[in-house]
């Protein structure tokens, strides 16, 4: 998966590579609209990250080119400006998502493989991993074979954990895709609400799936064994 | 092209004028009246002489009668200053004259063609720097075969005229005294009465961010300009109260990064002041995260908060059934309920046009604070209702300890806790309430909060207008 970084602010711009990279990623940054757009109209990316503020070209004419180029690539915006106008503009021109700063890093990892998820993976109706069994369709959660009894939040948690194993899902997110707060609400009940499914899930066995990374998040790691 | 006259000069021109028409109107009825007094005065004198000189011909038989006429109108117009008379025969011959009489012949000849016996036409005229009003008669005497006979008589009228001179003389002078006076007067009354402008001017050229606490003495005030001066205290009062909150929000944003930002940089220094293990390096980048994350929530909360300022939080205008937000608010923060063993309840139904997203944000952060104060054990209940003027409220209660009734009026002020131990808690940076209060007021309603007899209730009005 290669992706291309437009931002201008030194920085932010080599964090978010050496993070993205880390993460698995191919990341190619530039620091100016003219360059990123060339880059981006010239090479094959899966996704554009674009700060809003550039110099030369801003990230809003950035887009417009690589869209009149008849590039459908995934654009995420990073602005600093939270301002109406400009989430309204961003979506009218063509982006797919936006990021306020400051944002978490994990925020950003998680919307990135949202986008770049997006329209290619089949939603499974039936997920596995390590010795949990999920059946979407007829709500039913086992794990070792034995039933886990799931209130509906709790399901839709675990179904989240599961789709997107190996991921750090940072609290704002979870918060927001289970039980559509997008805002900062209170973080404790997620903690709350994680510690209860880790309850039901992990209490009676040796192998722990949910691993609380500290200032982050959670994440699912089904991973063979260490 | 208007000129702008000042209240000063037109009250007092106004004053003059008021004066001047005035006291024109009442010489000239003053100078009638005594002229019209004197002529009267005149016509009596005059036709009491006319009757005298009348009855002394009728009683003529003979000449010898006639011959004393003249003594017997000398006698009767002894003592009478100014006094004039000729007696004219039927030929134009003179009878009798008082010395000196000079009479117009308009006179003389005007009551040879009268028919009527004595005329009350006064004639005027002027002889020899004398003014002289005089009358004039035809009387038939029997003794010369009743043949005509022309009687004048005239008085001077010179001192009247002078007396009526003096008095106009004396009455324009006092009129432009008084026209004078009464300008000056108004002048004066309309500088003393204008004053308190002059104090509402001073207070206003005075008052600057440094001095809004000046206010307009309303008792000294006279009543017209009460109105404005209240007026205009409470504009002053407003702007005091939201400078107040503005340099106190502004000191207090600049108070809380302060203290995490300290947080930062001490811990930050100290770590990197001598080698350490990984594990330490880690230990101090996760404080790091959680001290970072509360900036950046405290930054977009301050940043929402600043729109919410200028106007700029615009909220879309769709139908949102708050019965079922809150039903799933309540699945939320029924989890921390839960931990806090506080029992969450939702009573009835209420539809309102507005954003979705933001609304449950405003009630979120209610219901947050409501569980958070909640005694455990406790209750905190959400309840929807129409009102009877189809305003939708929407109610938030919890029981608890109440909030102090000198608190509740600041408890929407940014950075307000009521607790003050509670401070940098993990409760957030006390910005929550007012959010709400944004929220709400962006949404053209209202929010108040009462607390008493352990119950603390906040009250969101939504007007029946906008939905």
């Amino acid at each position: 998966m290669k992706i291309l970084i437009v931002e201008d602010e030194p920085k932010t711009g080599a964090y978010l590579r050496q993070g993205l990279a880390e993460a698995g990623f191919i990341v190619d940054l530039s620091a100016d609209g003219i360059d990123g757009m060339h880059l981006a109209l010239t090479e094959a990316y899966d996704l554009l990250i674009l700060d809003v503020m550039l110099p030369r070209l801003d990230g809003w004419q950035l887009l417009r080119a690589v869209r009149q180029a008849g590039n459908e690539v995934p654009v995420l915006f990073l602005t600093a400006r939270d301002r109406v106008e400009d989430r309204v503009k961003g979506l009218e021109t063509g982006a797919d998502d936006y990021l306020v700063k400051p944002f978490a890093f994990a925020e950003l990892l998680a919307r990135v493989r949202t986008l770049l998820r997006r329209g290619k993976t089949k939603e499974l109706d039936v997920l596995r991993a390590a010795d949990v069994e999920l059946d979407i369709l007829r709500r039913r959660a086992t794990r070792g074979g034995k039933k886990i009894d799931l209130t509906t939040k709790e399901f839709v948690l675990l179904e989240l954990f599961m789709r997107r194993q190996q991921e750090v899902l940072p609290r704002s997110l979870i918060a927001s895709l289970v039980w559509d707060m997008n805002f900062d609400s209170d973080t404790n009940v997620i903690e709350v609400a994680v510690r209860r499914l880790r309850a039901k899930l992990d209490d009676n066995f040796p192998r722990k799936l949910i691993r609380t990374v500290r200032g982050m998040g959670y994440v699912f790691e089904a991973g063979d064994g260490e | 092209m208007t000129r702008r006259f000042s209240i000063t000069l037109r009250l007092t021109l106004l004053f003059g004028a008021t004066s001047v028409i005035v006291l024109l109107a009442l010489g000239y009825l003053i100078t009638e009246t005594v002229e019209h007094h004197f002529e009267e005065q005149d016509l009596d004198i005059l036709s009491g002489k006319i009757e005298l000189a009348e009855h002394a011909l009728s009683g003529i038989t003979s000449r010898a009668e006639l011959d004393a006429l003249p003594q017997q109108l000398k006698n009767a117009l002894v003592g009478h200053y100014g006094l004039s008379m000729t007696v004219l025969g039927p030929r134009g011959q003179t009878l009798f004259t008082t010395p000196n009489a000079s009479f117009t012949p308009a006179l003389l000849t005007l009551t040879s063609s009268a028919t009527e016996r004595v005329s009350t036409d006064l004639v005027v005229w002027k002889n020899g720097g004398h003014m002289h009003r005089g009358l004039a008669a035809v009387i038939p005497i029997a003794f010369m075969e009743s043949s005509p006979v022309t009687v004048a008589v005239a008085t001077d009228i010179s001192h009247h005229v002078e007396l009526l001179g003096t008095f106009s003389a004396t009455l324009w002078w006092a009129m432009g005294l008084a026209a004078l006076l009464s300008a000056v007067l108004g002048w004066l009354a309309t500088r003393f009465g204008l004053l308190p402008l002059r104090d509402i001017a001073r207070i206003s050229r005075e008052t600057s961010i440094d001095r809004l606490n000046d206010r307009i003495q309303l008792d000294t005030l006279p009543i017209e300009l009460k109105e404005t001066a209240t007026a205009f205290n409470d504009m002053l009062a407003r702007l005091e109260d939201s400078f107040r909150r503005l340099t106190d929000f502004a000191s207090d944003i600049a108070h809380e990064l302060r203290t995490p930002i300290s947080n930062l940089m001490t811990q930050t220094h100290v770590t990197l002041a001598q080698a350490r293990t990984i594990e330490d390096y880690r230990e101090v980048l996760f404080s790091n995260v959680e001290e970072l994350d509360r900036l950046a929530r405290m930054v977009s909360d301050m940043l929402f908060l600043a729109k919410a300022d200028h106007g700029l939080i615009m909220p879309q205008r769709e139908t949102v059934d708050l019965a079922r937000e809150l039903t799933e608010l309540i699945e939320f923060y029924g989890i921390a309920a839960h931990e806090r063993d506080v029992t969450l309840q939702l009573e009835g139904a209420g539809i309102v046009m507005g954003d979705r997203s933001m609304l449950r944000r405003a009630i979120g952060n209610l219901l947050s604070n409501a569980i958070r104060y909640s005694q455990p054990g406790g209750v905190t209940r959400v309840v929807l209702s129409k009102t009877g003027d189809g305003d939708i409220t929407a109610v938030v209660e919890n029981t608890g300890a109440d909030i102090a009734p000198e608190q509740l009026p600041r408890i929407f002020d940014r950075f307000y806790r009521a607790d003050p131990s509670r401070h940098a808690s993990s409760e957030g940076a006390g910005l929550g309430l007012a959010i709400t209060q944004s929220i709400i007021r962006a949404h053209d309603g209202k929010i108040q909060a009462t607390s008493a007899n352990s119950i603390t209730r906040f009250t969101i009005t939504f007007s029946h207008a906008v939905n």
